[in-house]
């Protein structure tokens, strides 16, 4: 069992998540993208999310692939 | 101990500010000048136009708060990178690009420097702090990408930089290397 943490337009929320193995970036775009439209994200319920809404994300693989981040880039600090 | 800022622009300078009353003697590295736009977003005042960054934040800290600080008005490369960090018991990273951060994780990373990083989306949405031994640079989407010069994302660039100055202080009194999301609506420990 993993952790998905997906955060969009300043919101982000937990979601408890079976993977198989190593999943792709691009699968894990695609499964956030059908559970924030779902509504199966607490705090995160974005029926019309558009469709490229993660295109330019970022996946963080942390604590040995356990907890997973899907989040915006953050290219700036000046 | 000595703190190292890396790019004091919007996140940098307002967390030195911010990190005015430690124990430690702070040092600014940047190459860039104040501009006029950078007002709106950045802790510098109208005094400091057309100055360095890094001399202006020393200058307004000694004027405005009897703090003494260090100032290198240069661009960090990987040239002067060891001479810049020398001493350093903690290295903060503020830059606005992917390459600049490399750099500076490499040598940190080769000389087992303590180094943290704070980054922000381009839509002020969304930010990091998190420890190099978790950190990969996100480059930007096009070279001169909008960054957060007005001061529409004022905000979330203070939610940030207190978020910072706080890990700042809890390594330089604790040793602790916390990490952390922020959002529009919350600010989460991830590790």
């Amino acid at each position: 069992m993993a952790i998905l943490n997906i955060t969009y337009n300043g919101l982000s929320a937990d979601y408890p998540i079976e993977l198989d193995g190593l999943v792709a970036d691009a699968d894990i775009k695609r499964i956030a993208h059908e559970l924030v439209r779902s509504g199966d994200v607490p705090g995160l319920n974005l029926p019309h999310l558009p469709a490229q809404a993660f295109d330019g994300f970022v996946v963080d693989r942390l604590q040995g692939g356990h907890r997973l981040y899907l989040r915006p880039k953050v290219p700036f600090g000046a | 101990m000595r703190i190292v800022f890396l790019g004091v622009g919007a996140l940098g300078s307002t967390t030195a500010v911010l990190c005015r009353a430690l124990d430690a003697t702070l040092a600014f590295v940047d190459f860039d000048k104040v501009e006029s736009k950078n007002l709106l977003a950045q802790a510098f005042v109208k005094q400091s136009l057309g100055k360095n960054k890094a001399e202006a934040l020393k200058a307004q800290l000694l004027n405005f708060h009897g703090v003494k600080a260090e100032a290198f008005g240069v661009r960090l490369t990987k040239e002067n990178v060891e001479q810049l960090v020398k001493d350093a018991g903690l290295i903060v990273d503020c830059f606005d690009n992917a390459e600049s951060r490399r750099v500076t994780s490499e040598h940190a990373r080769v000389k087992n420097l303590p180094l943290v990083h704070a980054a922000i989306s381009g839509d002020g949405s969304f930010g990091l702090v998190r420890w190099d031994e978790r950190f990969t640079p996100d480059a930007e989407d096009h070279a001169g990408q909008a960054t957060c010069e007005g001061g529409e994302h004022l905000p979330m660039i203070g939610l940030l930089s207190a978020t910072l100055a706080r890990t700042i202080q809890d390594f330089v009194t604790k040793q602790e290397r916390r990490d952390s999301m922020i959002g529009l609506k919350s600010v989460t420990v991830t590790s």
